[in-house]
């Protein structure tokens, strides 16, 4: 057993695998420490606020603030709001309103904010604009007064009492806070999803819901599997002809198609993570007990079970001492892509609707799910859906790998 | 020929057996579902109505009509006589759409982007897995990685990849739907290079998924066959090494499509799912419409469709195998 | 090996064929041209069934429409064309406005002598009264839905069309409202084609109202050219009436009117950021984004938000068969603490008008609903939400408070425990009910979601009596000529409760003796004064009772427009007063005769 082990270790590709999985695991454990709460807590108002830092603008107006003189932090001011695309564009209005442009500079920004001022009119209407295009320059121009405003912005406040508004602070252009002395700073690595919640959060949860399902549908279809497996092929006969029935069916109904029929005739309320994961596992026994049976076949008339069985021993203690830790290596195996087959599953049936129900748990699937009924994919929000997609093919990556590990190390003809 | 004969006999026999266990689960589970579709109808009509009488009698009237007013072993009986004439029903939420009609306008697109994708996927995916047992050293290292790396990838999420990389940012492939938004089907050469078009990046989501799969169990297999003691007998024997991996891989191959075989149930759930990520108009989508619209004879219709696909593919892989490898004439003696 | 390859490549080489001639089977050749066709998404779902308008089940939003909201007219057509904007009908087929009698119990409607079918006869009065016997006689949506308020519909002559009110027994019209409903509401059809259909069915309603109507007659601008389970498209008819100068005065510019079958909002959506939907009546969640951020050339009606015209609210009902609802302070504070910009923020990102913009009553948002009450009569009962500490107090007011200290408020002595449901996979009006659950918890009031299927759902809703859910969502009514009146009656009237698959109203069947009054009164009375009150005393039961309360304003068609090939769509600021009903609804329909090509 103990060489076993360490034979199994010293497998790359299963140490590969292991650490994979591993590292995935311990990112499970440690991450809600760092970032305790309920992962399924909407934080933020509205869908998909992009990933980064996000620092409380009402906190950082009473923070202590220090002077900090930047070369070119008035272009970048203006440049934020004006891109090469807008001067192309404030030249096509001049064009369009004919007004001589000769020789104007587009970089040139005062010459071409002075000359905007002058002859912008927003209730001019353009022959042939559109109203998007005028809608465009409207905003345009509103950009430019805002960020060529005076230099000092006043923040004030209404006293309740008197209705009256008041002046709170002051904010100079050279005005810098420190993002340290912020009250309230949340970094968001992985932005919100639809719901306003914690992307990152809710992806490290999910993990672990996941897994747990591939987990229990791994254990469920393996244990039917082993258990039809191992009837049928020791005892033969009858129970085999009843067993290989079932299995033969059950090989070519897809058992996706099974899926979403079970699924879809459990209601949504009664649709817990769990639940899922037992219809999963319910039905996916089939190649474990195919390929059990026929091991076991192979075993039955071997002399050590002959052995055994002459000598009286009982059919459970000849399963458990001379056919089970023969096919041991074959049936961890399989419960590994099992396991990785389980959470695939998930996904998809999460995908077509019939998935766990939303608001208890989430797991990757769901997470997919939301993010496509909201058009993540369409609408640039990749971190509501790409992690996802990672994650649960690294899951099923370090799986198989281990899986392609413990493989050479059980039949040494594919050892490298 | 009498071995041969015995042997498809005993597969008839089964797809027949199969067949209808199919039968029963797609008649019984949809209907399990706790909720009343025609309701759900006569919602439809109901909104703005005021007269409570005259809801009534939209519900009754489409209770009569599908018959939900009758016990359930009547309604399957029926069920099944209507099968037999090609009825699989009246479609709920296309009402008075049959379920037979929107099957049969998706059924083609399914196929024609299934089968190509999973034969290609399997095809490219053994000719990888052999080089990588053959060539071993650098490519297999790489090779394989990659192979089991693409193989974990779900479908549904290769596919969105693809799409979010080739049609929204690339902008060089549609994002959904199976021919030009500006297009009427039309037998043009316009038209055929739209469906192509439109066809590639589905196609591809598929291919990419099951290569992976197929390769590492080639590899596995060829690498068993490369150390059997007859390769090394033959090459002992002097045979050319060109004619040694040629018989090596044909005993690869024949496996894998058994392989195949089994996994083709797996391998189409995927696909499906993918298609639903492209709105391609098959099989995939029509699923997951009448799963949104609880539409029950859909549901069944469409599953029914698939398990039958899937048998049927099964089983001219069994012929072919049957064709193919001289052990199942020896088998047929047992 | 060999026998592989050449089993596997003629496989291939079958399907391939296959797939070919399954996908090009039975059409014509055409490609439409971009800037002679108008694409739509987000009015047709699933496949074209049929084209006729006497049925209910045909799936052809597309081609058939007939919504109190203002019916679809591009293919059939009403007698009049209602504006949501401001409520006014337009006359389509109808000859200038309708007279009521002095007794208002008859409508007269002349019809206009250039109203053409498309087979070339004129339409006439026999063919308005006869569609409105063959609905009723058909037993479908219109005619069970009109039966009760209309009497008759009569041709006085050819052109002159008379509808009775159904009467009282003390003989005013049971609802006049309703008649003009009826007018903008109801298609013409022809009255020949009618009679083919009996022929055709031998008279047998369920035939009828199944016929795929292949040959039907219609006299609204487009008709039908293709559809399959891909997309549907109309093409002009260029023999169309309305080019009269009594009308239109032109034809409508999109010689094409095209629909792809998207198979959910989110395929819909990428279409029209790619420029190949013109017109999208879909929610689309930050729609500001599609400008601000990726830059597109697509505008709604208001430039800034809510940047739609809302005209319902959908509303959480409080289910008055559960005898802790029937305390009307937990109603009441549970309404009060619910965060309102919350919803608006996520369900709708912030596409509503919050209620500190336009404060809760029974009436959408619309100029003209909001002038039938007095505001100031109704301040003191109005809330914003959010508002945990009135809801607290309210609560310890009425005696309900945490007397064993767990946190949670007891009633009669038991830990109150509510849930709040909504049909699953409404993504909206889920993110809603879990913003009211959260409100519960603030106030000490276990609140859980539930989210069945809307199949389960909706059986539970309508059923006479249900315990199953405590607080759950529905829809009220939109804009109609029966407005504010009819939301009113939906959202209290008692003559619903206790009917078997109630889609009415009044899910939580609440009862009051005063309201039944008032929903009777209004409809039959003409002084303006008096009518303000009863609108008004409506508004203050509602605010006070709390038997639902509304979560957001929405509207009833979304209206998002890209101007990559057309331009002029209507917009708040033209002055022309065309509302956003997506270039085909009501008065909508105007839009499709001012377009423009942007580049010419």
């Amino acid at each position: 057993m103990k060489n076993t082990l360490k034979q199994v270790f010293h497998s790359p590709k299963f140490l590969v695998g292991f650490c994979i999985f591993t590292s995935i695991l311990l990112m499970m454990i440690i991450y809600p420490l760092v970032n305790p709460g309920n992962p399924l807590e909407m934080i933020g108002l509205g869908t998909f606020a992009e990933p980064g830092t996000y620092v409380s603008l009402y906190d950082s107006v009473g923070t202590k603030t220090s002077t900090l003189k930047l070369d070119g932090a008035d272009v970048k001011r203006i440049d934020q709001v004006l891109s090469g695309e807008d001067r192309v564009n404030m030249l096509n209005w001049f064009t369009a309103d004919s007004i001589d442009i000769s020789g104007l500079d587009i970089t040139d920004t005062d010459t071409l904010l002075a000359m905007w001022k002058a002859n912008f009119d927003p209730s001019i209407r353009l022959q042939g604009m559109t109203k998007a295009m005028r809608n465009y320059y409207i905003r345009l121009n509103d950009n430019i007064n805002a960020a060529a405003s005076a230099d000092i912005l006043t923040v004030s406040e209404i006293d309740a009492s008197t209705g009256e508004t008041v002046e709170k602070a002051e904010i100079n252009k050279t005005d810098y806070v420190n993002v340290g002395d912020v009250a309230n700073v949340k970094t968001l690595p992985l932005g919100t999803d639809n719901f306003g919640r914690d992307t990152l959060k809710e992806l490290v949860s999910a993990c672990g819901t996941s897994i747990r399902i591939g987990l229990i549908a791994g254990t469920v279809a393996t244990f039917i599997g082993l258990l039809l497996g191992l009837l049928g092929g020791y005892l033969g006969g009858f129970v085999d002809d009843i067993v290989m029935f079932f299995t033969n069916i059950f090989t070519v109904i897809p058992s996706f198609v099974l899926l979403i029929l079970i699924s879809y005739s459990i209601s949504q309320d009664q649709r817990g993570a769990n639940t899922i994961a037992i219809v999963i596992g319910f039905t996916s026994w089939v190649w474990t007990a195919r390929s059990v049976r026929s091991q076991v076949i192979s075993l039955r008339n071997r002399d050590h079970v002959n052995l055994s069985r002459l000598s009286g021993h009982s059919l459970m203690r000849i399963i458990l001492t001379d056919i089970l830790p023969y096919i041991a290596s074959y049936v961890v195996m399989a419960f590994i892509l099992q396991i990785s087959s389980g959470i695939l599953a998930e996904a998809q049936l999460s995908l077509l609707g019939l998935g766990p129900k939303t608001t208890d748990v989430p797991t990757l699937g769901l997470m997919m799910n939301w993010a496509m009924l909201y058009s993540a994919h369409l609408n640039g929000s990749w971190w509501a859906y790409f992690p996802v997609i990672l994650t649960i093919a690294f899951i099923s990556f370090s799986l198989n790998l281990m899986n392609t590990g413990l493989d050479q190390v059980f039949n040494p003809t594919l050892r490298d | 020929m009498k071995g041969y004969r015995k042997y498809f006999g005993k597969k008839i026999l089964w797809l027949v057996i199969t067949f209808i266990a199919a039968l029963l689960l797609n008649f019984t589970l949809p209907r399990m579902m706790p909720g009343d579709p025609v309701a759900a109808m006569t919602a439809k009509q109901a909104q703005g109505l005021s007269e409570a009488s005259a809801v009534k009698a939209i519900y009754d009237n489409y209770a009569r009509e599908f018959g939900t007013n009758k016990p359930i072993t009547q309604q399957f009986f029926t069920y099944v006589v209507n099968l037999m004439h090609g009825d699989m029903g009246t479609s709920f939420s296309q009402y008075p759409r049959k379920v037979s009609n929107i099957i049969g306008n998706a059924i083609g697109w399914t196929l024609a982007l299934q089968f190509p994708a999973i034969i290609i996927g399997w095809l490219i995916g053994n000719l990888l897995g052999a080089l990588a047992a053959y060539i071993r050293k650098g490519f297999d290292k790489v090779l394989m990685p990659i192979t089991l790396f693409l193989s974990s990838i779900p479908a549904f999420g290769m596919a969105v990849m693809l799409l979010v990389v080739f049609a929204i940012n690339l902008k060089v492939a549609p994002i959904s739907g199976g021919y030009g938004f500006d297009m009427l089907p039309n037998f043009s050469w316009n038209f055929v290079v739209s469906v192509i078009q439109h066809y590639q990046l589905p196609f591809w989501s598929i291919v990419l998924v099951s290569i992976g799969g197929q390769a590492v169990g080639m590899r596995s297999m060829s690498i068993y066959e490369l150390n059997a003691d007859y390769v090394k007998y033959a090459r002992f024997l002097g045979i050319k090494d060109r004619r040694v991996v040629g018989y090596v891989f044909r005993n690869a191959m024949l496996p894998q499509v058994t392989g195949l075989a089994l996994s083709i149930g797996t391998m189409v759930g995927g696909a499906l799912v993918a298609e639903i990520i492209f709105s391609y108009p098959g099989l995939g989508t029509t699923i997951y419409q009448g799963i949104t619209m609880a539409d029950y004879p859909l549901i069944s219709g469409t599953t029914l469709i698939i398990t039958v696909m899937v048998l049927i593919a099964t089983f001219v892989l069994d012929i072919i195998y049957g064709f193919i490898d001289p052990r199942v004439k020896a088998a047929q003696f047992d | 090996m060999k026998h592989t390859r050449k089993i596997l490549s003629l496989l291939l080489a079958l399907m391939l064929a296959c797939s070919l001639t399954i996908v090009s089977a039975g059409a014509e050749t055409v490609e439409l041209p971009r800037n002679e066709t108008l694409y739509f998404a987000g009015q047709q779902w699933g496949s074209i069934n049929g084209w006729n308008p006497l049925s209910d089940d045909m799936n052809n939003a597309m081609g058939i429409t007939q919504d109190a909201g203002g019916a679809r007219t591009i293919m059939y057509e009403t007698l009049y064309m209602y504006n949501m904007l401001d409520g006014s009908l337009t006359p389509l087929i109808a000859d200038g406005d309708f007279v009521w009698n002095d007794a208002h119990t008859e409508i007269t409607v002349k019809i206009k002598p250039a109203a053409k079918w498309s087979d070339g006869t004129p339409i006439t009065a026999q063919d308005v009264a006869y569609t409105f016997e063959t609905n009723v006689k058909l037993g479908n949506a219109k005619g069970n839905g009109y039966k009760p308020y209309v009497e008759s519909v009569t041709a006085v002559d050819d052109s002159t069309v008379l509808i009775k009110a159904m009467l009282t027994d003390a003989g005013v019209a049971v609802n006049p409202l309703q008649l003009v409903c009826f007018l903008e509401e109801c298609y013409v059809v022809q009255k020949a084609w009618i009679q083919t259909l009996e022929a055709r069915c031998s008279n047998d309603t369920t035939a009828m109202k199944n016929d795929a109507a292949e040959d039907v007659v219609w006299s609204g601008p487009y008709t039908k050219y293709f559809a399959n389970d891909q997309k549907v498209v109309l093409i002009r008819d260029d023999n169309y009436w309305g080019q009269d100068a009594s009308m239109w005065g032109s034809l409508p510019v999109p010689k094409y009117i095209a629909h792809v079958i998207y198979a959910d909002n989110a395929a819909g959506q990428s279409a029209l950021k790619a420029g190949e939907v013109d017109v999208c009546q879909e929610f689309i969640a930050n729609v500001q984004d599609l400008w601000l951020k990726d830059g597109l050339p697509i505008s709604t009606y208001l430039n800034e938000a809510p940047y739609g015209i809302c005209v319902n609210m959908p509303t959480a009902w409080f289910n008055l068969d559960i005898p802790v609802l029937q305390n009307a302070s937990v109603r009441k504070a549970i309404a009060m603490a619910v965060d309102y910009d919350a919803i608006n923020q996520n369900a709708m990102t912030g596409q509503s008008p919050t209620f500190a913009d336009v404060p809760r009553s029974c009436m959408n948002p619309t100029a003209g609903e909001q002038a039938t009450f007095d505001h100031d009569a109704v301040k003191d009962l109005q809330w914003v939400g959010n508002d945990i500490e009135g809801a607290k107090a309210l609560l310890e007011a009425a005696g309900i408070v945490d007397s064993d200290g767990d946190g949670w408020r007891e009633f009669n002595g038991e830990k109150i425990t509510l849930n709040s449901c909504c049909p699953n996979g409404w993504t909206d009006w889920m993110a809603a009910m879990e913003i009211v659950a959260a409100a519960g918890k603030s106030i000490g009031i276990e609140i859980t979601t539930e989210f069945p299927e809307w199949s389960v759902y909706q059986t539970i809703v309508t059923a006479t009596t249900q315990t199953d859910y405590d607080i759950f969502m529905m829809w009220t009514d939109s804009a109609t000529p029966a407005q504010p009146w009819g939301r009113i009656r939906m959202m209290m009237s008692s003559e619903f409760i206790g009917v078997e698959g109630n889609w009415s109203g009044n899910w939580g069947h609440y009862s009051n003796a005063r309201i039944d009054e008032i929903i009777k009164a209004i409809p039959t009375t003409t002084d303006a004064t008096e009518l303000k009150n009863l609108y008004t005393e409506a508004v203050q039961i509602y605010l006070t009772d709390v038997p639902s309360f509304s979560l957001m304003y929405r509207p009833n068609k979304f209206h998002a427009v890209n101007e990559s090939v057309w331009t002029n769509f209507p917009d708040s600021t033209d002055g022309r007063n065309i509302p956003p009903t997506d270039c085909t609804d009501g008065y909508g329909i105007a839009a499709l005769y001012a377009l423009e090509l942007v580049n010419p």
